[in-house]
């Protein structure tokens, strides 16, 4: 097929002495131009092209599932925990808890200032009955940073102190396990399903029923 | 409302892009021995047979040139029904209203697929309704055969 290719010689790509260039301004304005295109598409096909195409229409879509959901990990005394990540604000670092008089509760530890707030800080501990007992450091691991977490629930925020935090870890749903019913811990009552991340088995845990919980014991 | 152009013959026609799920390259298909005039045969469609309308050869009694501008249009006339079209020089698309389009002043008997027509720069444009391609008679015998040949 020969196509005549006055844009390479005449136009944007040429000379640009085309007296169509002034109103069309680039050759991909041009009618010529597209004509061009047009022609090339008129170019009849042979079987192999049919084959081939046939092929490509024939073949079965694969579905891939993608990570769209995730969750923050971190850790409380032995356990690796998870909560979605849209209810945790920010990650600060450990601030003085000021006691509030007159509580016995262990689950309320007092109240920290969080950017100028005043937030109530819970213990996960306390709640889930684990205990505190540091985990034995291995020597590659020797730096564990104790964190607080600023978590949001329907327009509430609340601090959870943390003994460590990994970061945000991205999961597709179907990679969510059931919550074995021998686990007879509170933990297990409080976790939604289970996550795997790295070799561990992570607890995701229940938001509606961690929340209400805490409300629980607020009151 | 978008339209898909292509042609039959030196004439343009237009198919509303809401009833067309995917426009594909023009592929091998397989014939259906003694099938209604218009009928190319079936393909597989990613696991699905769907009979195929070889609009020319159902409006002008030849089949399409095989070009890189015939494509196969995959659409969609009810739920779950969905047939392929042969379609030559389906490469442009036009942007309209419906109120665009007007009823033009001879009708067909014999093909009641066409609708109200349009105007552009390069003549006229026919608006083309699939689900007016066939009788619901037609359209079920078809589907029958399709499923059988899969």
């Amino acid at each position: 097929m020969k196509l005549h290719d006055c844009w390479k010689q005449i136009g944007t790509w040429g000379d640009k002495s085309c007296p169509q260039l002034a109103e069309a301004v680039h050759c991909r304005n041009c009618p010529t131009y597209s004509a061009a295109a047009a022609q090339l598409l008129d170019r009849e096909v042979d079987a192999t092209y049919l084959a081939q195409s046939a092929l490509e229409i024939r073949t079965v879509r694969q579905t891939v599932a993608r990570d769209t959901d995730s969750a923050v990990v971190f850790r409380i005394g032995a356990e690796w925990l998870a909560l979605p990540s849209h209810l945790v604000h920010e990650v600060g670092v450990l601030r003085p808890i000021h006691s509030l008089p007159h509580r016995r509760s262990a689950t309320v530890l007092g109240i920290a200032n969080v950017r100028g707030a005043l937030l109530i800080c819970i213990s996960l501990h306390a709640l889930l009955g684990i205990d505190k007992a540091p985990v034995v450091t291995s020597a590659s691991r020797t730096l564990v940073h104790e964190r607080l977490l600023v978590v949001g629930h329907e327009g509430e925020r609340l601090v959870l102190p943390v003994d460590e935090v990994f970061g945000v870890h991205r999961f597709h749903a179907e990679q969510l396990g059931e919550t074995p019913a021998t686990v007879a811990k509170s933990t297990a009552t409080y976790t939604r399903a289970t996550l795997p991340w790295r070799d561990k088995t992570v607890g995701l845990l229940d938001e509606q029923l961690l929340f209400y919980s805490i409300n629980k014991s607020l009151s | 409302m978008l339209f898909i152009l292509f042609q039959l013959g030196q004439d343009r026609y237009a198919l509303d892009a809401s009833n067309l799920v995917e426009i594909l390259p023009l592929a091998q298909v397989k014939a259906l021995p003694h099938a209604p005039v218009g009928i190319a045969g079936i393909i597989d469609y990613h696991g699905v047979t769907l009979p195929v309308i070889d609009l020319s050869d159902l409006a002008l009694g030849h089949p399409s040139v095989a070009r890189i501008s015939t494509r196969i249009l995959i659409a969609e006339i009810a739920t779950g029904r969905r047939f392929a079209l042969i379609a030559e020089r389906a490469n442009r698309l036009l942007q309209r209203d419906a109120t665009d389009f007007v009823e033009p002043e001879v009708t067909v008997e014999a093909a009641p697929y066409l609708g109200p027509i349009t105007r552009d720069d390069s003549g006229i444009v026919q608006w083309i309704t699939p689900q007016k391609l066939f009788s619901n008679a037609v359209c079920d015998a078809l589907y029958q055969q399709a499923r059988e040949a899969a």
